[in-house]
């Protein structure tokens, strides 16, 4: 019996979320006949892909107990890094996205090596970043918007791939990469150990400040990888672009069951969870609820979500 | 059993002075706790203990470490309630609901490690708890001063606490203790982390404390400090009283064998040292730990035994790369991947805080420090050959439940245990070095660690075992090294004897 009991209880902290989309996805489809059109679906994913790609690599940083809430600025600083290579240089356009990506990962593994090499608190490392990210990008473009961009952006915003816009693909391929690495590499599993303790991973021999290290410098990439989605989508770099991004990933992956403590979650639950903030959000502009009011149901939701995985994560030992 | 009984034998200075109705003038005690026991689950850690103690005594209680001290002094201050049992204070039977509760009875415990709040001043730390909603800083000073005048201390009331030294900061903590009239005052080896003056000035201050009539209980498992300061003894061993009596009447050795001989079956081996092999050579030095050498041979078992803060507890992460400086052959061992690098593994203490990520399964713990050696292309992990090995350990070391996808949180602590030895095993350590192994672990369990232990001495391996367990050094070790003050005291061989290594820990050598 009481072993019944735990395997019930497994399964809801497993499962439970998805249970949670599921019953919202079927109260809307009651609700609104718009909401479970193939098209509404598909708006829905475009809509979460840019949260998504940067909650991803936010996973990964909070695995490892930390937490990066820079990705707002640094989103909006390498989409105009981008823009303004593509408009003043002759860099061919591919090398320029390559140079967009690297330059994101280095600026994550800046933020890395101070919470990591330094020991400050991760909190005011990339609370330091987000301001000086955003300084950044409006110092480089005066405080305006950088457009005139080459076809490849509305592409990479506008185009489809057996008839799913690109951006769920590219979301997609960022889900498999972080879900390979977590679950099937070293590095990833490091993660998970530094995150649950970082004083037996050390003495295990692992190398924790280079890990952590890395786990910021992932959320660089990812967040530099959104940063191009983005602007393909506005088809210009907004130097304002991305303000408060850091609010939904962070709420995206705590939804999705990752512990704020770290150690424990993954990249699946984040998918999720973005996807339950993707249809609250959508649901509720279906049935016409105010924005101002959409903001406090989305609070009660991560609130919800928080006590209900704290009760179910309370184990008995 | 009634005080009143034996009225003649009264030589009470104040015998004359104290209420004859409240306190009959013979009998000073004002603590009795008789058959007290104390369950946690099917353990029995206190097994019916009888103890007393009068106003104007200091009052040893000895015993080795599980010996049920603690256990019933936290049942004094109220941290936790007796399974059964009598408790009086002041004639009135008692029964504490909570630490404010005991405190309100007049009893209070200066603990080991110090509770308090390093970032606020030494008057608030003084009054935390009882802080108005505003404070004043100026009539707070003023009300600490008389307290810390008391305990000696002299810093200004509003330095931050963490500005001060740790023999300081204790004395802070014995002045709040102090705050609202004790009766009965607690000491948890008080001078673990004491430079010997500080050690001296809380002395004095202790006995300043029992010529004010203050009852008090002086834990500690330092000898020379028991013989200097208390008047009288009791000795727990395995939960159970073993004796009372007067300081005067005691020598050193008469405590040390009340103290030691636990009625279970002691682990016996043949020694296995390879003697002619070629030997690990070991130098350090560090924080608290005097430079010195050690040397180890293939198959030896070699003890580290002292007291806390001896440099027990340091010396094996001093050689592990953890703090201090050590050199393997010369080598030096700048961190502990360097020093698994050199052939070494550290089983630490406390497995939960420093020995495995308790989130993760029992096959991830167990290939934590080898995932370079199961990765393909240097990245990949290769679950099969990860899912092989963590078989290995799980058969070798009779894990229970044998499932490797366990979560280790989960497990009882002999199996934690286990999980953390066969972490250690899979890297094909040269050296093993185990800080206290069997602590926290049941009998079963911890008779196959020591069979673990044996077999890879067998096996060529070199193994040093920190342990505050004496028993379980005499059973599996071919020497013994007693470090006292941050260096080796004194080296003992085979045949070890409990006696011995307890009277070099404590210190009774020292006092005879």
């Amino acid at each position: 019996m009481l072993l019944a009991q735990g395997r019930w209880r497994e399964l809801l902290a497993r499962f439970g979320l998805l249970l949670a989309l599921v019953v919202m996805v079927i109260v809307l489809a009651s609700i609104s006949d718009r909401f479970l059109t193939t098209s509404n679906i598909i708006n829905v994913l475009r809509q979460i892909s840019v949260n998504a790609i940067i909650a991803f690599g936010m996973t990964v940083v909070i695995i490892g107990a930390g937490i990066d809430l820079s990705v707002g600025s640094l989103l909006a600083l390498v989409g105009v890094i981008a823009a303004l290579m593509v408009t003043t240089t002759s860099l061919p356009v591919w090398l320029v996205l390559l140079l967009a990506v690297l330059i994101g990962t280095a600026l994550g593994a800046i933020n890395g090596a101070f919470v990591g090499f330094a020991g400050v608190a991760p909190f005011i490392v990339t609370l330091a970043g987000l301001t000086i990210f955003r300084g950044a990008t409006l110092v480089a473009t005066d405080g305006r918007p950088v457009s005139g961009l080459p076809p490849v952006f509305t592409t990479i915003g506008y185009g489809t791939f057996l008839g799913i816009p690109l951006p769920i693909w590219i979301m997609l391929g960022v889900l498999l990469l972080t879900y390979v690495l977590l679950r099937h590499t070293a590095l990833g599993r490091a993660v998970y150990a530094v995150g649950g303790n970082p004083e037996a991973a050390r003495l295990s021999g692992i190398p924790v400040r280079r890990i952590l290290t890395f786990t910021y410098a992932f959320s660089g990439f990812a967040v530099a990888i959104a940063a191009i989605v983005l602007t393909g989508r506005l088809n210009s770099a907004q130097p304002t672009a991305g303000v408060a991004f850091e609010l939904d990933a962070i709420a995206a992956v705590v939804v999705g069951g990752t512990s704020l403590a770290g150690g424990r979650g993954g990249v699946w639950g984040t998918l999720v969870g973005a996807l339950i903030i993707g249809v609250i959000n959508n649901g509720m502009n279906l049935m016409n609820v105010s924005s101002f009011y959409q903001q406090i149901v989305k609070g009660g939701v991560i609130l919800a979500a928080l006590l209900i995985d704290r009760a179910l994560s309370r184990r008995t030992s | 059993m009634s005080p009143a009984a034996t009225p003649g034998r009264s030589s009470d200075p104040h015998a004359g002075r104290a209420n004859p109705a409240a306190t009959p003038p013979q009998d000073r005690t004002v603590l009795r706790m008789i058959n007290v026991v104390k369950r946690f689950g099917l353990f029995e850690a206190l097994k019916g203990v009888d103890f007393d103690l009068r106003a104007g005594e200091v009052h040893a209680l000895l015993g080795e470490n599980g010996a049920g001290k603690s256990t019933l002094m936290k049942i004094l201050a109220g941290v936790q309630p007796a399974t059964s049992g009598v408790m009086t204070v002041g004639g009135q039977e008692v029964a504490f609901g909570g630490v404010a509760d005991a405190q309100a009875h007049g009893v209070a415990m200066v603990y080991q490690e110090l509770a308090l709040a390093v970032d606020l001043s030494v008057a608030e730390n003084l009054f935390l708890g009882q802080l108005a909603p505003f404070v004043s800083h100026r009539r707070l000073a003023e009300r600490a001063e008389p307290l810390l005048a008391k305990v000696g201390l002299d810093v200004p009331p509003l330095a931050r606490l963490g500005s001060l030294a740790v023999g300081e900061q204790q004395l802070v903590e014995i002045a709040r203790a102090l705050g609202h009239q004790r009766r009965i005052l607690v000491f948890d080896e008080p001078t673990a982390a004491l430079s010997s003056g500080e050690t001296e000035r809380l002395f004095e201050l202790i006995r300043k404390l029992r010529e004010d009539g203050v009852a008090i209980v002086y834990i500690s498992h330092r000898l020379e400090e028991v013989f200097a300061l208390a008047d009288r003894v009791t000795v727990l061993r395995d939960g159970a009283h073993v004796m009372t009596g007067a300081v005067a009447d005691l020598t050193p050795d008469d405590v040390v064998r009340a103290m030691v001989g636990r009625d279970v079956v002691r682990f016996e081996r043949e020694p296995s040292v390879r003697q002619g092999a070629e030997p690990f050579r070991f130098d350090y030095h560090g924080d608290g730990l005097d430079p010195g050498q050690l040397e180890l041979l293939p198959g030896e078992i070699v003890g580290v035994a002292g007291v806390v803060g001896s440099g027990r507890n340091k010396l094996l992460s001093t050689l592990f790369g953890v703090g201090g400086a050590a050199w393997l052959n010369g080598r030096a061992v700048r961190s502990p991947a360097d020093a698994i690098s050199q052939g070494m593994f550290l089983v630490p203490e406390d497995r939960k805080l420093t020995g495995l990520v308790l989130e993760l399964s029992v096959q991830a713990n167990l290939s934590m420090a080898i995932l370079d050696r199961l990765t393909r292309a240097g990245l990949f992990i290769d679950h099969q050959a990860e899912a092989a090995e963590a078989r290995r350990w799980i058969e070798r070391l009779h894990l229970r439940p044998p499932e490797p996808k366990k979560r280790v949180g989960d497990l009882s602590g002999g199996n934690q245990q286990k999980v953390v030895v066969g972490k250690a095993l899979a890297t094909g350590p040269k050296v093993l070095l185990l800080d206290e192994p069997t602590r926290g672990v049941d009998v079963g369990a911890r008779s196959e660690i020591y069979g673990v232990i044996d077999e890879l001495a067998r096996e060529g391996m070199g193994l040093i075992v920190a342990s505050s367990d004496t028993e379980e050094l005499v059973g599996l070790c071919d020497r013994v090294l007693v470090y006292r003050h941050g260096r080796v005291a004194v080296e003992l061989h085979r045949p070890l004897d409990d006696k011995e290594v307890v009277a070099h820990v404590t210190g009774a050598r020292q006092v005879a």
